[in-house]
């Protein structure tokens, strides 16, 4: 099905992609497509890659050889190819990153006003609509360090969404987070993923990627063990390293 | 004591001020070459990383005094060459020649201060300034810079008493600052407690930069 797909109905192709940490190889023969609209959940044990492949995607880590093309444009090492990408991609990080010198709106606007030269009053009609949408408008006016951890993970999606990306990169959005901030993050996730918008998760959150995803990618040691769906994934794995991983994500 | 403060007040209040302006200045202008000079020490590794590091090695290696000597005394001995570009003004004058010594001194401190709050700024945060495309510019200016003065302010407000106390060696160039009133007027009376009355305007000076600082601490909450 993959061939018959125009290009551009993809988002994110990996072709046989590579990437090494000095003698370390991080990331092996990657070979991926994203649809449009497609939610991909990327699973696996630590330090199997799966930051890392997603961190390729917006540049913040180069890779060595092969293909990445994100929304039509290949990631080359020209500047202009980078910062076209960044135009199109958000990220949201573990430890959520907000600017702690800047209100909640502030911190949605800063972009939005400064790279993308959009007048103030419109950059923050965007932000209060978007944080609207993550239940976060009662607190613009507040700064980072007065809110919860899952308040503010909230704020940062809506900071990456007042960007208007087509595609959004989650890097373990909720591994920092207590239980009851995790499903708020998560809802607000959902919501995201029903309004259509291509999402790439780096998540250890089984029920979510269940519930969400419309592929798991698993890997392990820097490769692409297993792409299925999540039905498939769960009950039936077909690789013995998957199998493993999951013994050990669902006995706990 | 008091008597000795009243009968010469308008010499210490001319001090007073010598000392007050020339500490100001010295800060303001400080800070400001010492922002790039810390900014190339923190970000790059090329010809300016080491440029920097030998401004700040080479004024931080060097007493004040030997350098107030060198600016006021040394430098006077080119007064025809400097006749001749125009900058004999400047430097037959003890005041401008304490306050560029001030100046380049206190800039090598301060400029480590600020590469040392740049260097524990963490990757993320500069991850994110990529993530959002901001550029360069605005990343440095909206984001890394007031948060590495944050963390710097309680280092740098050290550095603007210790600069402050620092005047105090302009006297010996002829600079009629509060030391230097404390000189002529104890040439004057021969009465040591001349220095008491120093020491306390001094201090005065002091508390009142510790308030301005608690102020601007009291405006960075969000650092918490």
């Amino acid at each position: 099905m993959g061939e018959i797909m125009s290009s551009t109905d993809i988002a994110i192709k990996f072709e046989t992609l590579n990437k090494h940490y000095g003698s370390y190889h991080a990331l092996v023969d990657i070979n991926l497509e994203v649809a449009r609209g497609e939610k991909i959940v990327v699973c696996g044990p630590s330090g199997s890659g799966k930051s890392t492949l997603i961190r390729c995607v917006n540049g913040l880590e180069p890779h060595q050889s092969g293909k990445l093309t994100v929304d039509g444009i290949l990631l080359d090492d020209s500047k202009t190819a980078v910062r076209d990408i960044r135009d199109h991609v958000g990220m949201c990080f573990q430890h959520f990153n907000l600017f702690p010198h800047l209100s909640v709106l502030d911190n949605c606007t800063l972009s939005p006003i400064c790279t993308h030269k959009i007048p103030k009053a419109e950059a923050e009609a965007t932000a209060m609509e978007f944080l609207t949408k993550v239940r976060m408008d009662q607190h613009a006016h507040k700064y980072p360090s007065q809110l919860s951890g899952g308040q503010q993970q909230r704020v940062a999606i809506a900071r990456s969404l007042c960007m208007k990306p087509d595609i959004m990169l989650f890097d373990e959005p909720t591994s920092a987070l207590d239980p009851e901030s995790i499903s708020e993050v998560l809802d607000v996730m959902s919501d995201l993923a029903k309004g259509g918008m291509t999402m790439m998760c780096v998540t250890h959150e089984m029920g979510f990627a269940r519930k969400v995803a419309d592929r798991i990618v698993f890997m392990d040691a820097g490769e692409i063990v297993e792409i299925a769906d999540p039905e498939s994934f769960f009950t039936n794995p077909q690789h013995q390293r998957s199998r493993k991983f999951l013994d050990q994500v669902i006995n706990h | 004591m008091l008597e000795l403060w009243f009968d010469y007040r308008e010499l210490w209040w001319s001090g007073l001020v010598t000392t007050a302006s020339l500490t100001v200045l010295a800060i303001f202008f400080g800070f400001l070459l010492a922002l790039p000079i810390g900014f190339a020490r923190s970000k790059s590794k090329g010809i300016l990383g080491w440029l920097a590091l030998g401004y700040t090695n080479l004024f931080r290696g060097m007493p004040l005094l030997v350098l107030l000597f060198l600016v006021y005394y040394g430098v006077g001995q080119f007064n025809r060459e400097l006749r001749a570009i125009g900058l004999w003004w400047f430097f037959r004058d003890a005041w401008y020649c304490g306050l560029l010594a001030l100046v380049l001194n206190t800039a090598a401190y301060q400029a480590e201060i600020i590469r040392g709050s740049l260097d524990t700024i963490s990757t993320s945060i500069q991850e994110t300034n990529q993530a959002l495309n901001l550029t360069r510019w605005t990343a440095f200016r909206r984001v890394l810079l007031p948060i590495a003065f944050a963390k710097a302010l309680p280092a740098i407000g050290n550095e603007f008493i210790l600069l402050l106390k620092a005047t105090s060696l302009l006297a010996i160039i002829t600079v009629f600052d509060l030391m230097g009133q404390a000189r002529y007027i104890f040439s004057e009376t021969f009465d040591l407690k001349v220095y008491y009355v120093a020491a306390v305007q001094y201090l005065l000076l002091v508390l009142a930069i510790e308030w301005g600082l608690r102020r601007l601490e009291a405006r960075i909450k969000w650092m918490a």
